[in-house]
């Protein structure tokens, strides 16, 4: 099969065709959609749709049956992520977050940033443990960083606490901090409201909106707050029961009949899950 | 804020004080030991408290901060313990280059079982490098042309440079290893690589997203727990200059778990106090108890107690006592 995918200037991530189950189960069936270069992208549907796990096969935590990923890397050359291992998805520009943070609670916030630099570390773990002067000025570097983007997300007066025993609110900004470190093309946020209150909710839109222009990337965003998900996204796209319902502007959305009928089921839908 | 970056981040760092202390407090007994407050023994038993603290830092690093579990740290101590003595006694070797293969070929050996073993995880790696352990142990039995099997092989102090150290020499210098484990020790946890550790231990797949290789993070770590295991091997040999095939095993292996947990995982400097605990005090304040002191066993059901307790009431180690102490002083003096 070499069939060539066509791509336009504009795209930065182009799922085709996209198919998984799980024990006879079709969790994602035939999915394609993409996404556009500094979009801020929504990817919505009721409980169980296959949201995060369309999520997992972007970024390679499962290989899917069928279908292919494609994403422009750093370098601007379009690859299949399908061929890369999970671990080596980050230097391509693509990182997500976790819908149940994956955070280390024994690290400082300050901390828990630099891991997501870790890539960019060159100097080896005998520079580190004598501290040789790359080691110790690559280390500086990243500190600087980190505070800056923390700085940003208004959370650089606990830099130096533990992460541990931190608010929700505070946690979601320390996991959306470590995806900057990574200078990521793309990030994909799984849930990024989920827990937060009015005022955080309207603070994270606010922050997204920065960071898309401040650090120059896409975003790419699961979520139920209906409201946050009509307000920033430029785009949506639906699903439900593992197929794609419609995609469109979040207007287009709101007055599609096929999204309409899958949320007025999703009593049902969140009984199945 | 820019002030306290820096300050977080010298070159000298308030916390090397606190190791170089450590060090320092060891050194006492060597006036002591003059001044014939306390005996050559005790010397020898502070001398073993260091040497078991080199080989806890090692371990609390692979438990603590990578999360891995092993059961086979004697064993390498013992082959590192060994080739120092073969090398040095034998073949009649510089100290430094024996230091080197001693050191150079348990790392070979343990890079190639980590690679092996490391794709496994928990109960099943605890079971797989206990088995090495005691693989390790029979070959020491079993070779004793190189070991001299149940007769034991022994060695000298140590002789660098043409300096023959003594038992004072030699303690001196084991206090001084020590400040230098504890402070590379520190830098690991630290660094990138610490971090690294930390974050496969606390989440795999966070790991994975932020591009963290797993094999090859676990196998430094074994690597880094190993070259601290041989290091200590190496200072026992020289220190109580006698070795038997039964001292590397299971048991061995298990005073370290214990002085990583005693201690305190997560603390760099936790083994030292989990070794005074588990190795010192049995032999200096528990022999001397009338009736329980010189039952068989005491020092055993003392260690197991001790975790237990720890384990409860204690969880994050004996040295966090200081932590606390120092936050109870400044409440009291501070009034509030």
């Amino acid at each position: 099969m070499k069939d060539n995918p066509i791509f336009r200037n504009d795209m930065i991530l182009k799922i085709e065709d996209l198919s998984i189950s799980f024990g006879g189960i079709k969790a994602v069936d035939a999915v394609s959609f993409e996404v556009n270069e500094k979009e801020i992208y929504g990817l919505i549907g009721p409980n169980g749709a296959g949201k995060t796990t369309i999520f997992n096969i972007i970024t390679q935590f499962y290989k899917p049956d069928n279908g292919k990923v494609y994403f422009k890397d750093k370098d601007l050359k379009w690859k299949n992520l399908i061929d890369y291992k999970t671990h080596d998805v980050v230097k391509t520009g693509l990182i997500r977050t976790f819908q149940n943070l994956e955070l280390i609670q024994d690290l400082s916030l300050l901390d828990n940033l630099l891991v997501g630099s870790h890539t960019f570390y060159k100097s080896t773990a005998l520079e580190q443990a004598l501290r040789m002067p790359r080691a110790v000025k690559e280390e500086r570097k990243f500190r600087n960083k980190a505070m800056e983007i923390m700085k940003l997300l208004n959370i650089s007066d606990k830099a130096y606490e533990l992460v541990y025993g931190q608010p929700y609110g505070i946690l979601k900004k320390v996991e959306l901090g470590r995806t900057l470190m990574s200078e990521p093309r793309m990030i994909i946020l799984d849930e990024p409201a989920a827990g937060l209150n009015e005022r955080e909710t309207a603070e994270l839109a606010d922050i997204l909106k920065h960071i898309r222009t401040d650090y120059d990337t896409t975003i790419f965003l699961v979520e139920h707050d209906m409201g946050l998900v009509m307000d920033i996204c430029d785009r949506i796209c639906a699903i439900s029961f593992g197929e794609k319902l419609a995609e469109g502007t979040p207007a287009e959305i709101q007055n599609n009949s096929f999204v309409q009928e899958a949320y007025l089921g999703s009593e049902e839908g969140e009984l199945a899950e | 804020m820019e002030k306290k970056l820096k300050s977080r981040f010298n070159l000298l760092e308030n916390v090397y004080i606190n190791y170089i202390l450590i060090g320092i407090l060891f050194l006492i007994a060597i006036p002591l030991n003059q001044a014939g407050i306390i005996g050559g023994s005790v010397l020898i038993t502070l001398g073993s408290v260091i040497l078991y603290s080199v080989v806890g830092i090692g371990m609390n690093i692979l438990l603590g901060y990578a999360g891995l579990i092993t059961l086979g740290g004697a064993g390498f101590m013992g082959l590192a313990a060994y080739l120092s003595a073969y090398f040095t006694r034998d073949l009649n070797m510089p100290f430094l280059f024996s230091l080197i293969f001693s050191v150079g070929i348990p790392i070979i050996i343990g890079i190639g079982i980590g690679l092996i073993s490391l794709r496994l995880g928990g109960y099943y790696l605890a079971i797989a490098t206990l088995g090495i352990g005691e693989v390790l142990k029979q070959v020491f039995i079993e070779y004793d042309v190189f070991t001299g099997g149940f007769s034991g092989k022994s060695a000298g102090y140590i002789n660098l440079f043409g300096l023959q150290f003594d038992r004072i020499g030699t303690y001196a210098l084991y206090a001084v290893i020590l400040i230098f484990a504890l402070i590379i020790g520190h830098n690991i946890v630290n660094s990138a690589t610490g971090r690294a550790f930390m974050t496969m231990r606390s989440s795999e797949a966070a790991a994975q997203a932020m591009g963290i290789r797993m094999l090859k993070y676990k196998v430094l770590a074994f690597v880094i727990a190993t070259i601290y295991s041989t290091i200590g091997g190496i200072m026992y040999m020289h220190l109580i200059k006698f070795s038997f095939p039964t001292t590397w095993g299971l048991g061995m292996s298990l005073n370290f778990l214990s002085i990583v947990v005693i201690g305190g995982m997560k603390a760099i400097a936790g083994p030292v106090v989990g070794a005074l605990f588990v190795i010192a005090f049995p032999d200096l304040v528990l022999k001397n108890i009338p009736i329980i002191g010189t039952s068989p066993g005491v020092a055993y059901i003392f260690n197991g107690v001790l975790i237990v307790v720890v384990l409860l009431f204690y969880n994050r180690g004996l040295i966090k006592i200081f932590t606390d102490a120092k936050v109870l002083i400044k409440k009291l003096i501070g009034g509030k």
